[in-house]
């Protein structure tokens, strides 16, 4: 018969009182034997040791009583740390709030670094799932495949099963469509959604996305399937069950609910609110899904196991060769990327979602570095400037016979209770801003984030280096006082010390300038895109879309005029997008300066003749779109400055006449726009191609004035609901959205100044704990000085002397490196504001103000004070 | 002080000691308080509730006799004292009056020992 576990029985010898062993081990035996007639032998010893962890209480625990002298010293270091800590409570406050800051901003940035590290993490194929990338070759050098930022994650609907056809080791091809504005009827309720995609049925085979209800590996094989995330069905069907209910999409294509899955995790790249199956898409548009040139896909391919992607590489150009039959003509290339990563690492120039950076992971993990050091530099330097407090005690500790190692011992366990009291302080300070910090940037941290093993551990590993970082200096500074010195009593802190301390603070000055610096410029940078000319005007410009509906654009000029009769409306143009969307690309050909026609493919605006004037944009040649000339919407093009030179021409005037090719148009260009900022700022002004097309408007542009928005948005409503009752009344400000496109930008800048003013306000902290300390070092002396004559102003310039040297050597080291990192920042932006001596100035000035002023809080201080009062006790 | 007033816990504890007589031991305990009330309970629970209600004078204990499956190890068994005894009755009249005095059951239940 199998005996109870050894271990838990010496376990509970170990802490179990020798009084109760007996009836004890004897109760968990029978217990145990009672239990293996019940069930099986691990869970009977499963339950002993059940039972064991459960006299873990204090009536049964042995009374330690241990009389080794390691306890006893370690229980008197602990003591007299404690009666430290009390005594000084200024000095006790400054060193753990200062830390305890500092390590919540680490645990903040931590969090932020591994909310990004985790995207598509949580994929269970994500080792063998990849994403195609496509890219042409226009014209020149049409030999060198093109490099990765030419690429995009954008393609066409072949290549997927094409892969998979041709190369046996892809397991899975899936495709998803973007969710361009979609037109949703449920329950006579319509909803324009920008969420609902079409999704190939092997989307949960490849992707590891829940299915609540429903089969996932049926739910999108049938055409007029749709999946619904959780929330999407409570927004269409509320508390009801929403599987086999029907969702109507374009009017007329019914599709049933096949299954339920959880919302797409928040650490997606590619997020969406249902699936509609690709079948329902081929029923519509059967064609696109032989065309090579039609791209409108994000294509995924999942590798069979125990495959390696380079095995396959090769092969891609081959198949996509073979399926596109003039590919000579066209130079289409296709590549692939691991979809590991691709969320921080993808250079391809289009996504399927928001990115992330680099760049900001490590600008924020360096920052976090600098709270940190800025916040140990603090428990140095005041630790150190103190020692002479601690003297007479070292002194007879050494007396007595303690070593440099038990005294280096006693330092480092009074430090670890400080820096632990930091931490307890910092999850609680953790707790009380998650709210906040979710808000700054959309990462949540939960309860069950802050206790779990894993944060655990990590938090208590990370006490004992930051107690090791901060206290090991200052232990092995105070366990070397000779004790014959010491307690002669005429021991004065030894000028080592002083420099260490003044080399620290001016490291912490150039941290802080830095940041400063840093700051500055990057808001300098924010407020120079959002005010830079764009070339075109979006003021008061509301946009309303009608999402390609043909009944509109079959009436679109009788509905302009309609929507232009409101007297707050002043102008309306309509046309398929507005500055600050997506633009597809365009294959096009115009004839170059050798007369030949040369192939580019530029993006490609839809727009009507009014939106020239409308959107106030510069002609440089030429002449805009005109209502009076009718074949101007089947045989005129307008294309920008960049495009101009994109075909080689440098005079706009150069290029008006020449013939063009352009998805089934063929006629003359008519003008020349100048370059307007139709994307962000971030990029360069692209070549840019636009035609007058009245099937394939999309939107409303009106320019409105008026003191009451509210009322005009809902006269235009009423207005919308008796002539277009098909669509919803969706609209926005052009503003408003442009300036989305900074979001991530000001979402950096805010999270940047946010730790910047923490680390500053440590630092400074610490500077207000080390001249309160050195003041008061130096009373007697300021009195004499007073007693001697010496002038208020004269104490306070000898008192601020030395930090004046000191923040100007800061300044000169930090000038220059923040000078170098921030241009390497700025470096990423196409426009770029410049770093002028302004910046450096305020700097200056502002870590002037704060440290002076830090200063002389104490110095004016001790200057006004009589010297009667210092000198009266000697 | 030690506190004298019973808790819910142990007075179910106390009344189970008087309930199994001479086999009233920690496992057995444990055991019959799982198979009354349907409720999980780990020895040293027990354990330590049987010390405390021994703390307060209301249980008295003394070895028992050994056995094989215990690895001829005594057992402790646990007796009722006087003050128990009366610390039970005073819980359960009070209980009483309390129910008598709740309006939707005061005429309708009679409670007869």
């Amino acid at each position: 018969m199998q005996s109870p576990p050894q271990l838990a029985q010496k376990f509970i010898n170990w802490f179990l009182k020798e009084e109760l062993a007996e009836e004890v081990l004897g109760d968990l035996e029978e217990k145990y034997y009672r239990k293996l007639k019940e069930t099986s032998v691990t869970k009977a010893k499963l339950n002993y040791w059940f039972q064991v962890l459960n006299y873990l209480r204090p009536f049964a625990l042995k009374k330690y009583r241990s009389n080794s002298n390691n306890f006893i010293m370690i229980n008197n270091y602990y003591k007299v740390a404690w009666r430290h800590i009390a005594k000084e409570k200024f000095y006790s406050f400054i060193n753990i709030s200062g830390l305890a800051v500092g390590i919540a901003s680490c645990i903040f940035i931590a969090f932020y670094v591994l909310n990004e590290l985790s995207y598509d993490q949580y994929h269970e194929n994500l080792d063998r799932t990849y994403r195609v990338l496509q890219g042409f070759k226009a014209n020149e050098d049409l030999d060198t495949p093109p490099v990765p930022e030419e690429y995009r994650f954008w393609g066409n609907a072949p290549i997927g099963p094409a892969l998979k056809e041709e190369i046996p080791e892809i397991e899975h091809f899936c495709r998803f469509t973007p969710g361009h504005s979609k037109l949703i009827k449920v329950n006579d309720e319509l909803y324009n959604e920008d969420g609902v995609v079409f999704g190939d049925s092997t989307a949960f085979k490849v992707f590891s996305w829940k299915v609540i209800a429903g089969n996932p590996d049926l739910a999108l094989t049938e055409p007029n399937s749709i999946v619904l995330t959780e929330s999407q069905a409570k927004k269409y069907f509320g508390n009801e069950d929403a599987m086999g209910k029907i969702v109507t999409y374009n009017q007329t294509v019914e599709c049933k609910v096949t299954a339920i899955m959880e919302d797409v995790p928040l650490n997606s790249q590619f997020r969406f609110d249902a699936i509609i199956s690709m079948k329902t898409f081929y029923n519509e548009r059967p064609a696109i899904f032989d065309s090579w040139g039609y791209v409108d896909f994000y294509n995924y391919i999942t590798l069979k196991e125990n495959t390696t992607i380079e095995a396959i590489k090769p092969r891609i150009t081959d198949v996509v060769e073979k399926y596109t039959a003039d590919w000579e003509q066209s130079k289409f290339y296709a590549d692939v990327e691991p979809m590991d990563g691709s969320y921080l690492n993808s250079v391809a120039k289009r996504q399927a979602g928001k990115m992330g950076s680099i760049s900001n992971l490590i600008i924020f993990s360096i920052i976090g570095a600098f709270i940190l050091i800025i916040a140990c530099i603090n428990f140095i330097n005041l630790s150190t400037a103190r020692s002479l407090e601690r003297a007479k005690e070292i002194g007879i500790r050494k007396v007595v016979g303690a070593r440099q190692f038990s005294l280096v011992n006693q330092f480092l366990s009074e430090f670890f209770l400080l820096s632990l009291f930091a931490g307890v302080l910092a999850i609680a300070i953790v707790i009380v801003l998650a709210p906040n910090f979710f808000g700054l940037t959309g990462v949540e941290i939960t309860s069950t984030d802050i206790f779990n093993i894993e944060f655990a551990l990590t938090f208590v590993s990370g006490i004992a280096i930051i107690g090791l970082l901060a206290g090991f200096y200052p232990a092995f500074l105070l366990s070397k006082f000779q004790p014959s010195k010491v307690l002669k009593g005429n021991f004065k802190t030894g000028s080592s010390g002083v420099i260490l301390r003044k080399g620290l603070v001016t490291f912490q000055f150039i941290l802080t300038i830095a940041l400063i610096i840093g700051t500055t410029t990057i808001y300098n940078q924010l407020k120079f895109l959002q005010n830079h000319d764009l070339g075109f005007s979006k003021e008061q410009v509301l946009v309303m879309e009608f999402g390609f509906d043909t009944q509109v654009q079959l009436n679109i000029e009788a509905l302009k005029n309609e929507f232009g009769n409101d007297p707050d409306v002043t102008e309306v143009s309509a046309s398929r997008a507005v500055p600050g969307n997506f633009l597809p690309n365009a294959g096009t050909l115009i004839e170059n300066k050798a007369g030949e026609m040369e192939p580019h493919s530029p993006t490609i605006y839809e727009i009507d003749p009014d939106f020239i004037p409308f959107y106030d944009i510069k002609m440089l040649s030429g002449r805009p779109f005109s209502y009076d000339y009718y074949s101007d919407s089947t045989e005129a093009l307008m294309i920008n400055m960049a495009a101009v030179k994109l075909w080689g021409y440098t005079d706009p005037e150069e290029v008006i006449g020449k013939k063009f090719s352009q998805w089934g148009k063929e006629g003359k260009v008519i003008g020349v726009v100048d370059d307007f900022n139709y994307k962000s700022l971030h990029s360069e002004v692209e070549p840019l191609s636009l035609r007058y097309e009245p099937f394939s408007m999309a939107k409303f542009s009106l320019k409105i004035n008026t003191d009451d928005v509210f009322q005009t948005i809902q006269r235009l409503e009423s207005k919308w609901k008796t002539l277009i009752p098909q669509r919803p009344f969706t609209y926005y400000f052009l503003d408003d959205n442009f300036d989305q496109q900074y979001r991530a930008d000001n979402q950096f800048a805010q999270l940047f100044a946010s730790f910047a003013i923490l680390a500053i306000i440590i630092a400074f902290l610490g500077l207000f704990g080390l001249t309160t300390y050195t003041t008061t070092q130096r009373i007697k002396e300021i009195g004499i000085r007073k007693v001697l004559g010496a002038s208020v102003q004269s104490i306070v310039l000898l008192l601020s002397k030395d930090l004046f040297k000191l923040l100007v050597i800061a300044f000169l080291i930090a000038s220059p490196l923040a000078w170098f990192a921030m241009n390497k920042w700025l470096a990423g932006f196409a426009y770029q504001t410049s770093i002028n001596a302004g910046i450096f100035i305020i700097a200056a000035i502002a870590i002037s103000v704060i440290a002076f002023g830090t200063m002389s809080w104490q110095s004016v201080k001790a200057a006004l004070q009589n010297p009667t009062n210092s000198l009266k006790n000697e | 002080m030690i506190e004298t007033k019973l808790g819910d816990f142990e007075e179910v504890i106390l009344l189970i000691v008087g309930i199994l007589g001479e086999q009233a031991y920690a496992l057995n305990i444990a055991d019959e308080f799982e198979a009354q009330t349907k409720r999980a309970v780990s020895i040293g629970a027990v354990h330590s509730t049987l010390t405390r209600l021994a703390d307060k004078g209301f249980l008295e204990s003394k070895m028992g006799e050994a056995s094989a499956e215990r690895g001829g190890r005594r057992k402790r068994i646990y007796e009722i004292t006087a003050a128990g005894q009366r610390a039970l009755e005073n819980s359960r009249d009070f209980k009483v009056s309390l129910w008598n005095q709740f309006p939707a059951f005061a005429d309708k239940l009679n409670f007869s020992f």
